[in-house]
Order: structure tokens, then sequence, then C-alpha cells
């Protein structure tokens, strides 16, 4: 290694220490491999497999025994999303299993003592897909060459390497074990490592410093810069270094599969990593499956496409509307279709705009007596009915069934369809004056919501002309104004707008280690409180600063969530932020757990029948492996 | 008639400027610009968007500058062959669409020739056989291939094809002839694949063109000279290929003029609900997500072809035609 090496001894005892080695060793020491790899090896232009292979794999126990070879297809919406693969394939230095667990795996084991200190243990022997191996090198290369350096990150390093814009101490401690640590708790960094587009700390120096200034011979390197067509350098490193994108066919990588057509192009081959660090439980290598191929449609066609057979694994850009041409081809096309739960918050949730600029509806909005009788007042069976064939399931926009904390409470408080008490409530709070059977706000206008959307789903529009029928029973009205998704949020920011309609809380699959930054007034794409997020993420003077005594003990508990290095008091504290959102109807969620169909071809192996569909966590099939599917020769 | 080509070229280049100009700004009009969308992106899937890095892509791209310096930069740029980065698929405009390219040209002559030979005979029979039974049912059917919205033919039949001989959905090949060389194979895959859109493309412009034929036709069949002529014992099919049909030509010639700029535009939403590779739904694209290098260019060429479409078109009628005078009272 180039740069000084730290030797330090492993601390004696932890203050608290996390230690998770996943499959620690696999007590047989002969692997198998694909016969694509064996030819290879008896051709001589392979190295055997155990020598491909870490010291110790990462052993995983397949759904059922699977056979090597073959090929599947799926569909992208457009180029840029063959990146999805390193989803699906879903790599990373630590990652949720199925159960959504955090397991090591490029890492052999990590530790983490008090939340702050970060120590990575390395696979010896793992492998870059090049050949070359992996070591402390890539570490400190990505952090000292490529986060540190001013020319490529003018800006600084990526912000979840910050707590609160401290950088933290890397230390390169031998080949195979580096530490990160900062002076407070970073409880974002290891749900990052784990993340469907994860935080990558690593980088293949070996191939990247022929583009990087520090390294390369000026001349050659103008001459890259000039054949490529770009401003600098930088760009060129920005470009052929991206792990996410699998853009570049010459980049290595950990991932299963490894992209070889270089862009444009309508489809694009992924074959086998020969060097991939992952066994099965009989030690043979993964993946199973020799080929992907991403084919470039578009994402209006897709579902026609799969339906007439076109994609052996498809989940993106279909819908639960899919479902019933999806069925007629499934006998002659050979698939079948899983229905997955899903994990939105609630599929479709009104926010009232607690910050509105306008007074009188800014007022009425705070009064959670009105946001009671709103939510009262949806009569969300019609919708589930209408517009989801009842597939869905009534709920508040909260966490999904699958996350420890979800409670039936929290669910259903202020769900039921109760047109009395919502006339009680909206009469309690003195909003007793008529005009034409809609009532008075306390200025005189009419008592009537315009609520923005985007304007990119049908169903939210299909769903709010439901909802307006309901409210006019409780002589509140309800219209419609379909915008476009910039001029929406810079409208809401503005506190302009003073209900909006939009998707649910992103990820209700809330566990233990989710960062609950969605569960405070702390951003201002958080809709029923922008000003309040702008308060928290602007650095002087912007937005306001929540003046409502829950929102207040929201950011409390948040910002005591973030320095807290204990378990249980997390949990307490998620809880509680659930409890308030339900209590207070913060937003007004409708339906939850829409399934989304996912079709698998017949001869494809080793997916799972019940799973859930989200992306992070989840990683979409990611957390299934699908290293470990396999198809039929 | 040098001259007048020379005044004519020397006319295209403030048009050109003109809609180059007024193309860039209409691209930018809508609220936020590519990285926006790349933001939005990012925040919709919970992901926290990586500010600094955004800033940096801003700088990279010139997008932190005026939107007049914008402009020119970019068009400095174009007149030397550089025509910017496409934002969306991080590679030089001119890589991106060069594949493309050559597969719009194909269906566009395809297109035009379906045209030309399926319009041609029914116009001479439906103006020769004027409200006969024949000249009624191929208008009716002209109507009904002008009137059915393209993108909902082009679905029926592609579904139609795929029940019956098993084609596939979408694409202008079959897969595994992507990005590989032409070959005997591909070129089959290409034909089966091409009957579809050239189809669905091709209706629209028959059922006009046969009017127009018809029409134009019907006009010279009532003229003295063609008249004299059947008089005088000319024999029926000689009199009207020799004469009416020749001066009822005009109308395919002037078509040139359109095929041109189709090439880059033609059938965006067709080709788009069938998938094809070709150059109007990466226009699309790029005009929703504000791509705009790769907008701007697109336009800027849609602008060029158009200009030299319609100079050709010109030309050709002016020399198959000794009725159409060069530049009217200019050139005597």
């Amino acid at each position: 290694m180039g740069v000084g090496v730290m030797k330090l001894g492993k601390p004696a005892a932890f203050v608290a220490a996390l230690m998770m080695i996943w499959g620690g060793g696999t007590t047989a020491q002969t692997y198998g491999e694909a016969p694509m790899l064996a030819e290879q090896v008896a051709a001589g232009t392979l190295p055997p497999v155990e020598e491909r292979l870490p010291d110790t794999p990462a052993m995983i126990e397949p759904l059922s025994v699977g056979e090597y070879g073959g090929q599947i297809e799926w569909l992208a919406g457009r180029a840029r999303d063959i990146r999805i693969m390193n989803v699906y394939g879903y790599a990373r230095l630590v990652g949720y299993d199925a159960e959504l667990n955090l397991v090591a795996d490029i890492l052999e084991s990590y530790e983490v003592e008090g939340g702050r200190i970060f120590t990575f243990h390395l696979r010896p022997g793992l492998r870059w897909s090049d050949g070359e191996p992996l070591t402390t090198e890539a570490f400190r290369y990505e952090w000292f060459d490529v986060q540190l350096n001013e020319d490529l990150r003018p800006y600084g390093p990526d912000f979840r390497l910050l707590v609160e814009g401290e950088l933290p101490q890397v230390e390169i401690i031998d080949d195979y074990t580096v530490r990160y640590s900062w002076s407070q708790p970073n409880p974002r960094l290891i749900p990052a490592l784990a993340g469907a587009r994860p935080l990558y700390l690593y980088a293949p120096g070996h191939y990247l410093q022929q583009y990087h200034q520090d390294y390369a011979d000026p001349d050659t390197l103008q001459a890259a810069v000039e054949s490529a067509e770009v401003q600098d350098w930088t760009v060129l490193h920005l470009r052929r270094g991206n792990l996410y994108a699998a853009t570049n066919p010459e980049l290595p990588v950990l991932q299963p599969w490894v992209n070889i057509t270089a862009p444009p192009s309508e489809r694009f081959q992924f074959v086998r990593n020969p060097y991939y660090h992952r066994v099965d439980d009989q030690g043979r290598q993964l993946p199973f499956i020799d080929r992907v191929y991403v084919n470039i449609s578009d994402s209006s066609l897709i579902a026609a496409q799969t339906g007439t057979g076109g994609s052996d694994l498809q989940a993106r850009h279909i819908r639960i509307d899919d479902y019933a041409f999806l069925s007629q081809g499934a006998e002659t096309n050979e698939y079948y279709i899983d229905l997955w739960d899903t994990v939105l918050g609630s599929e479709i949730a009104l926010y009232p705009n607690l910050t509105a600029a306008d007074p009188v509806w800014r007022d009425l909005m705070r009064d959670v007596r009105f946001r009671r009788a709103l939510s009262l007042a949806v009569y969300r069976d019609e919708i589930n009915e209408i517009i989801y064939f009842g597939l869905g399931r009534i709920s508040n926009n909260t966490v999904v069934p699958s996350s420890p904390f979800w409670t039936q409470e929290l669910a259903t408080e202020w769900t039921q369809y109760d047109i009395d008490r919502a006339n009680d409530l909206l009469d309690e709070i003195g909003l007793t004056e008529y005009e034409d059977g809609v009532r008075l706000l306390p200025d005189g206008r009419p008592l009537e919501i315009v609520v923005e959307t985007a304007g990119e789903r049908g169903q939210e529009v299909d769903a709010l002309q439901l909802i307006a029928d309901s409210w006019s029973r409780i002589g509140v009205g309800l219209f419609i104004n379909n915008s476009q998704r910039d001029v929406f949020r810079n409208r809401i920011f503005s506190g302009e707008t003073n209900m909006s309609v939009w998707f649910g809380l992103d990820n209700g699959l809330i566990t233990p280690s989710t960062v609950p930054t969605e569960l405070a007034p702390v951003d201002q794409n958080w809709l029923q409180y922008p000003a309040w997020g702008q308060y928290w993420q602007a650095a002087a003077g912007a937005g306001e600063a929540p003046d409502l005594p829950w929102a207040e003990e929201l950011v409390d508990l948040y910002r005591e969530w973030l320095v807290t290095y204990d378990d249980d008091r997390k949990v307490e504290i998620v809880s509680r932020m659930l409890e308030i959102h339900a209590e207070q109807v913060t937003s007004i969620g409708l339906i939850q757990s829409i399934p989304q169909p996912i079709v698998v071809a017949n001869r494809l192996h080793n997916v799972p029948v019940e799973a859930v569909y989200s992306w992070d966590p989840g990683a979409h099939f990611g957390r299934y492996r699908t290293d470990t599917f396999w198809v039929d020769q | 008639m040098f001259g007048y080509i020379v005044r004519r070229l020397f006319v295209m280049i403030p048009t050109l400027l003109a809609i180059s100009a007024i193309s860039f700004f209409i691209i930018q009009l809508p609220p936020g610009d590519f990285l926006t969308t790349l933001i939005n992106e990012q925040l919709s899937r919970g992901e926290g968007a990586d500010m600094g890095n955004i800033e940096r892509l801003r700088q990279l791209y010139g997008l932190d500058r005026p939107l007049i310096e914008q402009y020119f930069i970019w068009l400095g740029n174009a007149l030397r062959g550089d025509f910017g980065y496409s934002f969306e698929y991080e590679l030089p405009v001119t890589t991106v669409v060069g594949d493309r390219m050559f597969l719009t040209v194909v269906l566009t002559f395809a297109t035009t020739l379906f045209i030309w030979i399926v319009a041609f005979p029914i116009g001479i029979y439906a103006a020769t056989h004027q409200y006969s039974a024949g000249d009624y049912a191929l208008t009716f059917i002209g109507f009904l291939g002008f009137a059915v919205p393209n993108f909902l033919l082009g679905l029926v039949l592609m579904y139609l094809f795929n029940v019956w001989f098993g084609t596939d959905i979408g694409g202008l090949m079959d897969r595994e002839y992507i990005d590989q060389p032409m070959s005997w194979a591909k070129f089959v895959s290409v034909l089966e694949h091409l009957l579809t859109p050239v189809i669905v493309i091709g209706t629209a412009g028959t059922a006009a063109m046969i009017r127009r034929l018809r029409a134009n036709l019907l006009d010279e069949l009532q003229k003295q000279y063609y008249i004299t002529a059947l008089a005088k014992g000319l024999p029926r099919r000689r009199a009207l290929l020799k004469y009416p049909l020749r001066s009822a030509l005009n109308p395919f010639i002037a078509d040139i003029g359109s095929i041109l700029p189709d090439l880059i535009s033609g059938a965006t939403i067709v080709s788009v609900v069938l998938n094809l590779q070709t150059t109007g739904p990466l226009l699309l694209s790029a005009l929703q997500s504000q791509d705009m290098f790769l907008a701007g260019s697109f336009l800027l060429w849609l602008a060029l072809l158009t200009v030299i479409g319609v100079l050709i078109s010109d030309l050709l009628l002016a020399m198959l035609d000794p009725r159409i005078r060069l530049g009217g009272g200019a050139v005597k």
C-alpha cells in the first residue's frame, strides 16, 4: 500500500460492542463453481475457484438447491435504470437479510462502539471482478483521494459521512481492518451502507488512478479527457468510477453480475462475476444464473410486454391494475404472478398544511378537531372497493403490519366513517354558519378546500372525487387543482397551498435501525409542515420554529434518537412519535398495502411467494438474494 | 437557378438562428432544470439528496450561468460540431443519437414507400371511377385510416401480430440482434418488426395522399386538353398516364420536403407506443426531463432538415413541372 499504515491493537473490551458474523466459515474447503467458469479454469484463463473466493466466503442458504447456468431477462423503463441491477444484486458491506436483520456481507464482521466508532473487518482473499484483491486500500482511496479531494468534491464529502458537520476520523489499521470514528453517534451510517442505493466507502483505486490527477500521467489523462469529450478529469473520474450506475463495463465491481455492454444500447448484458464472494450452504459459488439481460423499453409498454412473455422477473412498471391482463397471458407465456406486500405508509394521503400562509386557514388546519373531523368523514371502504378492488387495507398514514412498531390503534385511530361525530367536532370548533350547504370560515369565506395534486396519478383524483362526496355531508367543500410537480412543491413550501395530496410515508416498514426522519418536522418535503422543516434544515432564519406542543415534542424526540445509543429507548422514542402522528392526524391516510404484482417465469426458482416489495430497507428483490435464484436447464 | 439556390441558402441562416434561440428558451420555460428532476427522484425514494454533489453538477453543466450565456456557449460549440452532453445518458449527444438515426432512416423510407405504393393506384382508381361503388368503398377505408388514432391502431396491431405470428411486442428487431452486426437473420427480423409501424404510420399518410391525388386528378380530367386527347382517339390509359397524372403528381413531390424533418420527430407517439428505437421517443424524453442539450440539438437539426427539405422539394417541383417558376416574379 502506498500510504502509511497504522497498526493498532484491538481494544481489549468494548463499551458496547455489536458483533455479527455471517456464515463465519463453511467447514468444507472444496467449493463448487458454474460450468461456464469451470471451462475457463480448464482453459487456463481463470484461476481455480478456491483462489477466487475469499478465505471465508459469505454463506447463504437458498430456498431450494439450485442449478447453475441459464439466463433471465427483465425490462427497464429507461437506459439509466440498468443501475437497478446493483439493487437486485445487493452485495453490500453490510446488508439486510430477508428478515431485515443487518448482517455483514462483503465485510467479514464489524463492530460499533458507543454508536460512534465503527470498525470494519474485510474478508481476506475477497477480490474485485477483475481479480484484484479488495483491501483497505480501496477505502483509503475513496476517503482520502475522492471524498476529501477538493476538485472531485468541492462541497465536501457525502452528507451521510457527516455528523452535524463533523468529518469522521478514518484509520487504516491493517490490510483488512479500517475504522471510522466520530465524537458523536452516527446512527445513519450502517443503514446507509445497507441502502438500496448505498453509501460506498470503497472504490477500485487500482483502476481509477488512471483517471485521477494525483496519480495519472498528465498527458495520458488529458488525452483520455478529450477522447471522452468531457470538461475535465473530475468528470471523467466521476463517470468511470460510478459504482452504482453500472454504465462502465471496465469498472471492477463486487456485485454478482457485471455489465459488459457499453451504453448507449437497448439491451444490456450482465454476466456472472467469477470472483463473487458468496456461496450456498453446499459451498457452491453464487450466483446460479449465468447472464441477466436488461432490455430497455418504455415504462408505459412494460405491462404489455410482460404480459406477452417479454420478462422473466418483473415488478417495475407493473401495477395492480394490470393484474387481469397479466393473468390472461400467464399460461401461454409460462409465468405466474405473485402478489407482494408494499410498504407505503398510505397509498394516498392528504396533507393539511399546518404552516399555510393564510392565517384563517392556518388556524383551522392547526385545530386537531378539524383534522379529526376530516378524517372521520372519509369513506375509506368505498375508496378501497372502487379504486383498489378491495385489495387494500384501511389505515392511517403509518407503519405497515410487517413493521415491529405496528399496532391496531396506530392503523385505525380516527379512520372509522362517522359523519355525525365529524359534524359534532366541526360544530364544537364554532363553524356553525352555513351558506348553500357549505360551512363558513370565521371570516365569512366558504369552507372550500382546494386540494392540490402533482398531476401524476389518476387514482389521486378518483379518490378525491369520492372524498368530495362524503365531505359535502359535513358541509366541507373540496376542489381539486392538478398541478405539475415542481410547481406543486414550491407552492406548498411557500405556504400558498392549504391542502395537498401525495403518497403516504415512503417507508412504512420502520425497523429499530430506521432513522425516524420521516416522523419529525425536519424536512420541508414533509408536506404537512414545510416551514417547520425549513427551520430545521436551514442554517439561519428560514422557515418557522414549530410552535405546537406535539410538534416540539417530535423534534425533541428526533434529536434524542440521533444521540441515543440505547436500543430500548430508541424503540420507545419511535413508538411515541408514531402515536403522536395517529392522535394528531398530521396527515389523512386512506388505504395501505396495495399489493405489488411480481411476474416470475415458471422456469425461474427461489423467488419467494410471500414477501415485501420495498425499496429501502429491502432493495426490492435484493434482500431475497437474487444470486440464489436459478432457472431450469 | 444557381442564384436562386444561393439566395435560399442565405435566408436559411437567420431562420435557423431564430428557431434555435426560440426552441432553446422554450425548453427552459418549465420551472426547474434537469437537476431538479434528479433531486426529486432521490427525494421520492426517501434518500436524502446529496446537495453538494448536485451543486457541483450544476456548475459542471453550466446550469448556474444566465440563460443567454448558456445559449451562446451551446450554439458556439454546436457550430463546431460539438452538440454537448446528454445529462440523462451521461454521454455526448452525438453518441446517444448515433444508432437510432440509421433505424429512423430505414423506417421513414419504408413508410414513405408504403404510402406511395398504396396511395398511387388507389388514388388513380378513385379519380377515374368517381362515385362508383369502388370509389366509395376505398374512400370509406381511407377515411377510417385517417380517423383512427395511430397509437391505438398500433397497440391493436401489435397485440394481434403477437397473437397470430408471435412477433415480440415493441422494438424494431428481436432482442438477440440488438447491438449485433448486420446479418441476414437480423435483416429478416427487422423486416418483420417494421411491418406494424409501417402500416400504422402509413395509414394516415396514405389516406391523405389518396384524397389529394384524387382531387388533383379530377381537376385535370375535366380540362380540355384531356378531353381533346380522348376525342382524337388517344387510348384512355395512355392519355391518362402521359398528361393529367403528371400534373397531379405535385403532392408526392411536395411531400419529400416533410420527409426529412420526419426523420427526427416523425410519428413520435407511435414510436413511443411501439417502443421503436428511433429518434422520436428520444426527443420526447429529452424534452420531458429537460435534458436540454440533447433536446436543443434535436430541435436544431429538425429546423435544419425542415428548411433543407422544403428547398429540395421546391427544386424538384421546378424540375418536374415547367409551369412552376423559381422565385416567382423575380426570375423571368
